[in-house]
């Protein structure tokens, strides 16, 4: 388990500067503290390009009857604001702290897939590219970073943007689960001998609850824009209203997904509080049962609370109630939350640094943001401020107060690990009454611009009392907070070469990362110390004094803790939550259509996909007797089965495709009903993971005769065989949706 | 007939349900005395609540007129009765037999915990079919053989996370996972039966009203059927995911408390060989 793999390839050897030039170096890396700082950088990038954005519809909102930016221009740049701040500022900052400490904190060497890492932030950076490209094919999406349809379908959309915007959206969710994945196999499989879970550093536990959200949450997100892909290119109407699809059925997945997305910003900030105010308060973190718990509290409600969003859409009195309450009981783990934090402060001594006053600042801030919150959960109280301003200054409450405050403290506190450099104290100190000052201007005044009847997402409005001097307090806000950033970026880069040097522990904290050299050597750590307590650091620095150790065993080499068992298993949850939201839309849509289209089921041979069923499921036989003969060492029997299985696969594809043929001969295509589109994007979806596992099994074949497996390293056989397996599961779902209930729906 | 009136006359006193109860009562005191105030008070809560389901207006709604009532009836004899008795079982030490603890084996088989959870949601998912839903609904024998299966699957399914034998407990964080997954899996029912255009359960929508409080319940509560199938569906989704959630809060709990005396020696072994001279 200390060993950073069993079967793992050696990593290529990072070439150095001296061989290729540090930009090679940095382009090939696999590290996981130069993909950190990768993530940090393109993620400070885009926060410039979004803050830019935001600064212009600033100055277009300082006037009433403004004409700086067009009305579509307008709407271009709240859209291209919101998905830049959420998708390439807020996930890849956190992702990128994740990504370099996560490892550091638990005495790993590196994460669980180092490559599959790499490729992680080459999405991020591919991603944000293709979303900016939109400008110059003719107009960037202007759709909201909601992008409501119908608004979003291509009768009221015509140009490339929002086609620009669900590519991007897909490659980046692709990076996401890739680098969660990597986060979870990490944390459970590579932790230092001693490092218990009981024991793990509060940015850890609320970086791994964050990895399982964009487990579960973001295939929500890609099931229903690669729906919104195949309206606008395929001609389906999933969620074109005018046709007969459901405009609302896009609402209810992307709020499945948009509220833990919240979270997913939320959590890991809340992590670095929890880290930093300890540290500046001279004391351990108040109740951390209490903080860990509450996270995995907040991250199960925070899946059952989406329709909160959709208060205003008439689901009903009744559903309206229960989501009012649910959303309600949400306010309670995150109070439990901040009470700990100021406990947490009780009675130590506060040392006010930079980060310490913007761990305060995210303190005072975030509750401000949670308390205009729950008004929102009160339904009537909702309908009255729903898309209002108060909507604006309350999200920008939690991400700017509580998420980037978190973050900045976060960038301070761990800015000389990074850098092996202080961060300036004196210009910290201007970053931060600035950023705060700055920040309460332009945002605080919204509330009351929302609440006397300001709608969110207009270009310009009239001379209506109050409202332009508000406006122009919240530009000159929005300004200075320009100026902050600024600030921040001259202290980035005159400590880079003139910061005071940082040694090993500058802060006196207590957890892994700093007992290494700052910045770390490539592999971490010459010798991991210790771990008995939560605070191994302070353990080592006064052996008379020891924090109460924790015990709890920590767990034998157990195959079930191997990394690529465990990031097959996670892979595989989140490839359920996608084929669920799939089968959901097939129901959802087929029971809504069967009035109109009754025959719609009929087309379907019932008795050939029995037959290729069974094909399908003994190939998850074949393959389990190909594994049994592996283990045993009977390799030419392991072939007879594998090739077994691969035939058998073969033979369910062409059935399939058998499928298909008939019903296309019969007219049913995918543009001509709703069923036909579910139908082929369900099937289609599953045919595609067989397609890919059969070429997964060609390549273990490729493999096993190139004697890959005569040394005994057979994990490669087991974590396939564990996605087969997988896929065939989802076809017993698969067929019994759609050709048993589906005719009685 | 008013609401009030309704409220004071439809109770069901069953003897069978009489003697049932109280023979479990008596069984209870017989068998484990009174060594704990705490769990004798949430087997009796238990009692109260099966008793509540089974022979108060609720069960005569449940039966005649309200899918609402049915799913607030199924999830008190699924989810909460079977949770309480079992919490009401006074805790028996842990004895983990010598060649287990040895052998570092998991104390439950990973049989026995898929059987549990597919009961569970088994049970959840099985009795919605329209066919039986219907068939409970209309015939007295089916929804007496419902009552008994509900207790006996809810209680099949907490067995692993609130058995009182503590050595064949699931692990806190395995458990935790086993009850995020049931929550997952009657959320969907919940959703599908929240925004299901279609009727589930049929006989709901032409009740045969034996009391004469159809008008009451339509006018008066507001519950036509398409709210009531609504108000079901949510019923399902969210506090019934509520209840796994105070399960999961129930486990994080026991992880982090632990069994304070078995850590602190687990602790001593660990740490007295291996500690080391370079502080």
């Amino acid at each position: 388990m200390n060993a950073p793999s069993s079967n793992a390839l050696p990593l290529p050897h990072a070439a150095t500067g001296q061989e290729t030039g540090w930009l090679y170096g940095w382009i090939t890396t696999v590290d996981h503290k130069r993909i950190g700082i990768l993530y940090l950088l393109s993620a400070m990038v885009f926060f410039v390009i979004g803050g830019l954005e935001a600064l212009l519809m600033r100055l277009q909102l300082a006037r009433p009857n403004n004409s700086l930016l067009s009305p579509d221009f307008y709407n271009q740049m709240f859209t291209m604001h919101g998905t830049t701040m959420i998708f390439l500022v807020g996930m890849p900052m956190l992702i990128g702290f994740a990504n370099y400490f996560v490892p550091l904190m638990i005495g790993a060497r590196d994460m669980a897939f180092p490559r599959l890492n790499a490729m992680s932030v080459w999405l991020l950076i591919f991603g944000g590219v293709l979303l900016y490209f939109s400008f110059v094919t003719g107009g960037a999406p202007a759709v909201g970073w909601f992008a409501y349809a119908p608004l979003s379908e291509q009768a009221f959309s015509s140009s490339q943007g929002v086609n620009y915007w669900i590519a991007s959206l897909l490659i980046l969710g692709v990076g996401s689960i890739a680098t969660a994945i990597n986060l979870i196999t990490t944390v459970v499989s590579l932790r230092a001998p001693g490092m218990t879970m009981r024991k793990l550093p509060l940015f850890v536990w609320m970086s791994f609850i964050t990895a399982f959200l964009i487990l579960f949450a973001l295939p929500a997100l890609n099931a229903a824009i690669v729906m919104l892909l195949m309206d606008r290119q395929l001609s389906s109407f999933f969620f074109g209203s005018f046709r007969g699809g459901s405009a609302i059925l896009w609402q209810h997945f992307f709020w499945t997904f948009g509220h833990p997305e919240v979270y997913i910003l939320a959590l890991p900030a809340f992590g670095m509080i929890s880290e930093v105010l300890p540290v500046f308060s001279r004391k351990p973190i108040f109740g951390y049962e209490f903080v860990a718990t509450s996270g995995v509290v907040i991250a199960l409600l925070s899946f059952g609370v989406w329709a909160h969003h959709m208060f205003a859409v008439g689901l009903g009195h009744m559903a309206d109630a229960f989501f009012a309450a649910s959303s309600m009981l949400i306010a309670i783990p995150t109070g439990v939350k901040i009470f700990n934090w100021i406990a947490t402060m009780w009675g130590g001594s506060l040392r006010f640094t930079t980060a310490m006053l913007f761990a305060v600042a995210f303190l005072v801030h975030f509750t401000i943001g949670g308390l205009s919150g729950i008004t929102f959960s009160a339904v009537p109280t909702n309908w009255q401020t729903t898309d209002t301003y108060y909507v604006v200054a309350h999200f920008h409450y939690v991400l700017i107060g509580g998420t980037l405050f978190g973050t900045y403290a976060g960038l301070y506190y761990w800015f000389p690990k990074m850098s092996g450099r202080m961060l300036s104290e004196r210009l910290g100190k201007w970053h931060f009454w600035l950023a705060v000052i700055s920040f309460d201007l332009t945002f605080f005044v919204q509330h009351i611009l929302g609440l006397i009847g300001m709608p969110r997402r207009i270009y310009t409005y009239p001379d209506i009392p109050h409202w332009a001097t508000l406006n122009m307090i919240s530009t000159v806000g929005a300004v200075l907070m320009g100026v902050s950033v600024l600030v921040l970026l001259a202290n980035i880069i005159w400590s880079l070469r003139h910061g005071q040097p940082a040694g090993d522990n500058p802060w006196k904290a207590w957890t892994l990362e700093w007992a290494t050299t700052s910045p770390p050597p490539e592999h971490n750590f010459e010798r991991v110390p210790p771990v008995r307590s939560r605070r191994p650091l302070w353990d080592l620095a006064h052996p008379e004094n020891p924090d109460p150790p924790i015990a709890g065993k920590t767990a034998p080499e157990s195959p079930y803790l191997e990394k690529n068992f465990v990031g097959m298993w996670s892979f595989i949850l989140t490839e359920a939550t996608f084929f669920i939201m799939l089968i959901i839309a097939f129901v959802y849509y087929t029971g809504s259509e069967r009035n109109k289209n009754p025959h719609a089921l009929a087309d379907l041979n019932l008795q050939a996909a029995s037959v290729f069923t069974v094909f399908l499921l003994l190939s998850s036989f074949t393959l389990w007797r190909a594994e049994k003969k592996l283990e045993q060492g009977r390799h030419k029997g392991f072939y007879v089965w594998l090739s077994a299985t691969i035939l058998l696969g073969l033979v369910f594809i062409l059935g399939q495709g058998r499928e298909y043929l008939g019903l296309f001969h019969r007219g049913v295509t995918f543009n001509n009903s709703l069923f036909a589109s579910s139908f082929f994007t369900l099937t289609g979806f599953h045919g595609l993971h067989v397609c890919v596992g059969l070429m997964g099994l060609l390549i273990v074949l490729a493999l096993g005769w190139a004697g890959d497996y005569k040394a005994g390293r057979t994990e490669a056989v087991r974590t396939l065989g564990l996605y087969w397996h997988f896929v065939d599961v989802v076809w017993i779902f698969v067929f019994t949706t759609v050709y048993l209930v589906g005719p009685r729906l | 007939m008013t609401t009030t009136q309704f409220l004071f006359s439809g109770w069901d006193w069953n003897p069978v349900m009489a003697v049932f109860c109280l023979g479990a009562l008596l069984n209870y005191f017989v068998v484990f005395r009174i060594v704990n105030w705490r769990r004798v008070g949430l087997f009796l809560l238990a009692v109260l609540l099966f008793v509540i389901a089974i022979c108060s207006p609720l069960n005569t709604l449940a039966r005649n007129y309200l899918f609402s009532a049915h799913m607030a009836q199924h999830l008190l004899l699924l989810l909460v009765v079977p949770a309480l008795w079992l919490l009401g079982l006074p805790r028996q030490t842990p004895t983990p037999l010598p060649q287990e603890a040895a052998a570092g084996k998991t104390p439950i088989t990973s049989r026995r915990v898929v059987l549990s959870w597919t009961a569970g949601v088994g049970a959840m998912w099985l009795w919605h079919l329209p066919a039986l839903c219907n068939a409970a609904a209309g015939t007295p024998w089916v929804q007496q053989l419902q009552t008994v299966s509900l207790l006996a699957m809810g209680t099949l399914f907490w067995w692993p996370v609130l058995s009182p034998q503590r050595s064949r407990l699931l692990a806190p964080l395995a458990a935790v996972g086993y009850l995020f997954t049931a929550c997952m899996a009657c959320t969907l029912l919940g959703i599908y039966l929240t925004f299901s255009p279609v009727a589930v359960c049929a006989a709901y929508h032409h009740p045969q009203d034996p009391l004469g409080i159809l008008p009451l319940i339509h006018q008066g509560w507001g519950l036509t059927p398409a709210v009531d199938q609504q108000l079901g569906g949510l019923l399902m989704w969210v506090p019934a995911c509520l209840i796994y959630l105070s399960g999961v809060i129930g486990q994080l709990t026991r992880w982090y408390v632990g069994d304070q005396a078995e850590a602190a020696s687990t602790f001593a072994a660990i740490a007295k060989p291996s500690h080391p001279g370079n502080t």
